[in-house]
């Protein structure tokens, strides 16, 4: 009894919830090697792989700080997740989520159907995109000259604080507000990747598929608009991540 | 003739691979719906992946800024 709840032979690795089942094999899974299977109750579906306890049991935290591991893994779920969404709208679940057994994850599907149900209904027909803004760097202001150790590390802080901005350029917020008025939903992107240079802005989008001219769109005028000035990322179709 | 000098001939590694990466990081790790409790890890809890994250954020931000000056450096 004791051995089966410490250390069950697989773990239940959940992509995420849809209410149909189409018969669709994806070609990949989250640790390369399981197949994708399905699960039907009350109405859901839930889609997972068998997964090794090694890799995803207590081990799961100290993997995720690996970068290597980390990066087969999640582009592994990012292509698995992306391959079931097209064919049904799925929730996706939040990378690492995994159960002990078919029992348990049934038993969580049953008793979250009402809040499952509802979150699938609300990104029925919708994408995700992801929205940055670089801003072409400027040559620095007036360097001074420097002679000196002290003088350099003025400079230096200088520099760093006018990279800082606490509040957002009047244009990007146009920008963002048109972007909000095309799409569902708007949140704030992942933090990842905040660290990359002259980012100047960055937000996640719940877009209907049927919006996407007019997201495309506004888009395109503000790319026109701002030419040199800036340099605007697009991603996406992405499943919802941020917004279930 | 191919020699190991050619080796260095060779544009560096465009910084798209790694922006791509980074999208797939922030898109998959942004979020996801959570079903309470039933999380194996979840003596460990989901706060700590997100803590194991700033170790990695921090690893990425430094790959990157050392990218960039390569770059500007060439």
């Amino acid at each position: 009894m004791a051995r089966d709840s410490a250390q069950p032979d697989r773990l239940l690795y959940l992509y995420g919830i849809s209410a149909k089942a189409p018969a669709i094999k994806p070609a990949d899974s989250v640790d390369g090697l399981s197949v994708v299977e399905r699960l039907e109750d009350a109405g859901l579906v839930a889609w997972f792989s068998r997964v090794a306890p090694a890799e995803f049991g207590e081990k799961l935290a100290t993997n995720m700080e690996n970068l290597e591991w980390l990066s087969g893994a999640s582009v592994r779920h990012q292509r698995t997740v992306s391959e079931i969404s097209d064919s049904v709208t799925l929730l996706p679940a939040r990378f690492g989520t995994v159960f002990n057994s078919d029992q348990s994850l049934l038993e969580h599907i049953r008793e979250q159907k009402g809040a499952l149900t509802a979150a699938l209904a609300r990104i029925e027909g919708t994408e995700e995109w992801g929205v940055k803004l670089f801003l072409n760097p400027s040559p620095p202001a007036s360097p001074i000259e420097i002679t000196s150790g002290r003088d350099y590390l003025r400079a230096k802080s200088a520099m760093v604080q006018t990279r800082k901005h606490t509040e957002l350029d009047p244009d990007v917020v146009e920008f963002a507000r048109e972007l909000q008025s095309v799409a569902v939903d708007s949140a704030p992107s992942g933090k990842v990747s905040s660290g990359q240079n002259n980012l100047e802005w960055q937000a996640s989008f719940l877009v209907r598929k049927k919006d996407r001219p007019k997201w495309d769109r506004v888009l395109k005028k503000y790319a026109t608009r701002w030419a040199d000035r800036r340099e605007i990322q697009c991603t996406g179709p992405w499943p919802p991540y941020s917004f279930v | 003739m191919s020699t190991k000098a050619d080796a260095i001939l060779t544009p560096p590694p465009s910084s798209e691979q790694e922006a791509s990466l980074l999208e797939v990081l922030d898109h998959v790790l942004n979020a996801g719906v959570v079903l309470h409790g039933s999380l194996v890890i979840s003596v460990a809890g989901v706060d700590l992946i997100y803590l194991g994250l700033n170790v990695i954020l921090t690893s990425i931000e430094t790959a990157l800024k050392h990218i960039h000056r390569q770059q500007l450096g060439s």
